[in-house]
This record gives structure tokens, sequence and C-alpha cells, in this order.
């Protein structure tokens, strides 16, 4: 019993968590996250180190499973997908929750051959659809006056901002509706790290999309709701001038402003 | 401190020189040997020749190069499957201290010594051979067998490495797009470890080339090799067999250095095939 991919509003889905934990071994993750993402917002998840941030990243594409000893409970719901329900398509959930990780990780293989790479995997043969998949995913990240002419060049040549422009195009070769991004920019020099914004910018309301960071100002210019995070509690959630503007939990405040222990 | 570091650098260097003098001695008795048998008996004629009376000076060594080169090649295309697939359950399927587990349970086979392999060869492959064929049972493809067997434990322990070698961002970034587990198995995580399996098999081809006695106590040691299913002799089985007919001294005698320096030209090409193959992987 596979459920449909829930793509018919042409457009992104909303999210919805609701008394979502997670435990490693018997360590508390995430405990009791309650949060509601409209459909083609940005929320950027800020706080310090260890608060969780990944973690509730890789649940939402249920990556978290491959970790041994991982336990979930609460309930996620990414459009039409059930993400915890027994019967949910895992593969059509990943497909749809694209992931960009925090270091560029492009497969050891061509430029084209990474683009390609999902397509192929969905059972994609020919050569033009792929050709013009990979065209039109490169120039959706804006790359492709890059890259063009040199599609059978090793990935692996390529500068780390162009590295992760070419991550973002590979997720969206397959057409995803959600784009998760764990600090995306947090390896990367301050110019690469600023068109990635742009592309984050451009896609809005394009995408529903979750951006973890450790850059404030970042949070600050690309996002619509920011979420603050702390010992696997989220602490607050709201729009992203009113949090930074006023924020209305004392942690938060002292997180922003810089007088955190 | 600093007077210790000198002393160990010196130790070092002492030693390392000593090593290759050795090893340059043996390089040196073996060539000359061979340049001795050469000056006499020709080098084509006796690599083209498979016909072998070292009695009647009939030195024809084709037929022990071309067993030594099918029993080993033989033995890693029987092997590959398996290795492959124990390097994948050691390095993706199993978890933790069951991996460990197996490491030391593939590192117990590797010990073992060959002539208990020859032994089972004796007892199980000869016997089976020659019941589904009608022949002796001895032959290259019972040596290939037993020698497949044998190397199978360092081919999967090194196939294992170098799966386990594979970046996890790569298997992220694949399960992250929606490829299965298995997806990422043959497209990302094979691919990736192919330069280290590559090697991984030539060291496996190199220790089942130098493998004598597993190899002669079911090869059947015939001087003219057929086919598969009848006896023949390799390089190392032949050197093994002729060393008491042929002592020092006795016309002749210099074939086995001829023979030698065969295995150590096959030898020569599995390194340097090692390099080449590894450096043009990613």
């Amino acid at each position: 019993m596979m459920k449909n991919a829930g793509r018919d509003v042409g457009g992104a889905p909303d999210i919805a968590v609701r008394q979502l934990s997670v435990w490693y071994n018997q360590m508390p993750a995430l405990q009791n996250i309650n949060l509601y993402l409209g459909a083609g917002q940005v929320m950027a998840i800020i706080g310090p180190s260890g608060c969780g941030k990944s973690t509730f990243l890789r649940v939402l594409n249920r990556m978290i499973e491959r970790l041994p000893s991982v336990r979930v409970e609460g309930a996620v719901r990414i459009g039409h997908f059930d993400v915890f329900d027994d019967h949910v398509d895992v593969t059509g959930l990943r497909r749809a929750v694209g992931m960009v990780f925090q270091h560029p990780n492009p497969f050891p293989m061509t430029i084209f051959d990474n683009v390609a790479y999902g397509p192929r995997i969905f059972g994609i043969k020919s050569s033009a659809q792929l050709r013009k998949t990979v065209e039109d995913s490169l120039k959706q990240a804006s790359l492709w006056d890059e890259v063009r002419g040199k599609m059978r060049r090793n990935a692996e040549t390529l500068s780390g901002g162009q590295q992760q422009r070419l991550c973002i195009a590979r997720a969206l070769a397959v057409h995803p509706e959600v784009l998760l991004l764990d600090e995306p920019t947090a390896s990367l020099d301050p110019v690469s790290s600023a068109k990635i914004e742009e592309l984050i910018v451009q896609f809005k309301s394009h995408y529903t999309m979750i951006i973890v960071t450790h850059n404030l100002q970042q949070a600050a210019r690309v996002s619509d709701v920011v979420a603050f995070f702390e010992q696997g509690r989220l602490i607050e959630m709201g729009y992203t001038q009113d949090i930074f503007t006023a924020p209305k939990e004392k942690r938060t405040e002292e997180f922003l402003t810089g007088r955190f222990d | 401190m600093l007077k210790i570091d000198k002393a160990m650098d010196q130790v070092t260097y002492v030693s390392m020189a000593l090593f290759a003098a050795i090893w340059i001695v043996l390089i040196a008795i073996i060539v000359s040997g061979a340049w001795h048998f050469v000056q006499t008996h020709g080098f084509v004629s006796s690599v083209a020749s498979f016909q072998w009376d070292p009695l009647q000076s009939h030195f024809g060594i084709g037929s022990f190069i071309v067993g030594s080169i099918t029993v080993t090649l033989l033995a890693l295309v029987l092997a590959i499957p398996g290795s492959l697939a124990l390097g994948v359950l050691g390095s993706r399927i199993l978890q933790g201290k069951w991996q460990q587990q197996f490491v030391r349970f593939l590192t117990v086979f590797v010990s073992v010594p060959s002539v208990l392999y020859g032994w089972w060869g004796l007892t199980v492959v000869v016997p089976g051979i020659r019941r589904l064929s009608h022949t002796s049972g001895y032959g290259p493809l019972s040596a290939s067998i037993v020698l497949a067997l044998m190397i199978v434990p360092t081919f999967s322990i090194l196939s294992l490495n170098a799966l386990r070698h594979v970046p996890e961002s790569y298997i992220e970034g694949s399960i992250g797009l929606g490829a299965s587990e298995d997806q990422t198995l043959w497209h990302i995580i094979l691919p990736a470890a192919r330069p280290r399996i590559v090697q991984a098999a030539l060291i496996a081809v190199a220790r089942g080339l130098g493998e004598t006695i597993a190899v002669q106590m079911v090869i059947g040691g015939q001087v003219r090799i057929t086919s598969l299913l009848h006896p023949a002799s390799t390089l190392t089985t032949q050197l093994l067999t002729d060393l008491p007919l042929l002592p020092v001294g006795v016309p002749g005698h210099h074939v086995l250095d001829f023979m030698a320096l065969w295995l150590l030209i096959l030898m020569t090409v599995i390194v340097w095939l090692q390099y080449r193959l590894r450096g043009s992987g990613t």
C-alpha cells in the first residue's frame, strides 16, 4: 500500500510536527516538538551545537532510521505523507524531500552523472530526457553557465561552492517539493555562501524549505520563520522579524545577543 | 633523546641495507642461473615449447606457464563473487560487534595452512570432479577450486576494508535522493570502492600464483597441459617436483632458475598492474 507522492497542488506542501521525540540509545535528542510550517515557506532553525537541529532534519526524510538504536515517537506530516506511517512510501518521501548536506558531497563521477543519478534511479533512460533534466536542474541551481561544455569532467574538480550548487542541482533533478538544508554554507567562503543564499531566496514559494544554520544573519536574510532549539526542545518559533526584534523567551534573547553559556 | 633518535635511524638504515643486499643476491642467483640456461637453450624456444623431458634435454616450460596463468586466473574468477558478497556482508549488513567478529572469523581462514586446503581438495574436490566428469579428478579445475577457496578469506577481508572506506557522505547523498540501499550499493558504493577492490584482487592473484603445495596435491603432476580436467602442472609445482631430479651440478639444473625467473616476471607484472590500475582509479 503506497501513498501517492502528494503533489496535486502543483506546489510545495506544508509540514506539521506533533509531539515529536527522538532518543539515541536512551539519550533524548528531541523532546516533544510541535510546529507547523506553511506551504512554500522558509524556516531557519537556529540554536547551539548539539541542540537537535540536524536530528530534526533527519527525522523529516527518515534518514534518522539509518542510525542504530534510534527511537522516534510522535507524528510528522509533510503534505500527503504521513512520514512515520508503516505503509508510507519511503522512497517517494525521500524523493519529495530533498536534502543538501553540510559538506558538499558530490559522487565521485562526472558532473552530468551526478545530476542524472536521481532520474536514472527512478527509471529515466532516454538520453534526451536526461540531458534536459540535467540542464534544467543546473540552470535552476545557477551552475549551468559555469559547467556547460564540461559535463564529462569529474565533479570533484569543481570548487567547494560549485560542488554545493551541484548537490542542489542533484536534489532538484528528482523534482522535490521540500528542501532540507543542513548548514549548507558552513564550509563555504562568503562569496559562495551568498550565491547559495540567493538560490534559497529564489526558490521561495516553489519549495518548502528548512535550513539549519549557525549564521544568524543568514537566518535573518533568507527565512520567513525562525525556530530556536535548545537541548532538544523547541524554545520559540515565530516570524523572522519578530524573533530578531522582539523575542518572547529570555533564552532566545540571550542566544541572539550572544549572552549565552 | 636526540641520541636515541639517531641510533634508531642508523639501525633502520642498516637493516634496510641488509635486506636490500640479501634480496639483490637472491635475484642475482636466479638471474645468473637463468642466463646460463638461456644461453644454451634459447629463451623463445624454451618458453614456446611444451615438451618437457629434462633427462633428454627437452626443456619446454610453456605448459607450466600456461598452467600457472590458467589456474590463477580461473581461481580469481571463481573467488570474485563470493569474496565481494562476504565483503558486502561484513561492511554493509553486519553492524558493530558482529562486524568485528566476522573479520576475526575470516582471519582464522587466512591463517589456515595451505596443506589443509590441499587436503580438503583431495578429499572433497577431486572425488567430486571425478564423479561429475568421469576423469581422474586431478587437474587445473580442481586446483583452481582449491586455490579460490584459499584466496577468498584474504580477498574478502581486503574487499570489506575497501567497501568500508567509501565515505558515508556518498551513501547519505544517494539515500537522501530516494535510492534504496541496494541501488546505493550497486551505483555508488561498489564503483567508489573499485580501485581498492582491484588492488585486493591483485593481491589475491599474487598469493594464488605463488601457491605450491595445495595446488600440487590436486593438479595431477603431468608435464603437458591438455585440458582443465586432465592432470597438468604449474611453474611452482614443477619446480617442487624437479628439485630432487635436477640437483646443482646436473646438466639442466639451471632450467629451475629460468622457471623461478618466470615466476618473478609474472609477479612483477601483477605488482605493476596494481599500481597502474590504482592510479587510474578515482
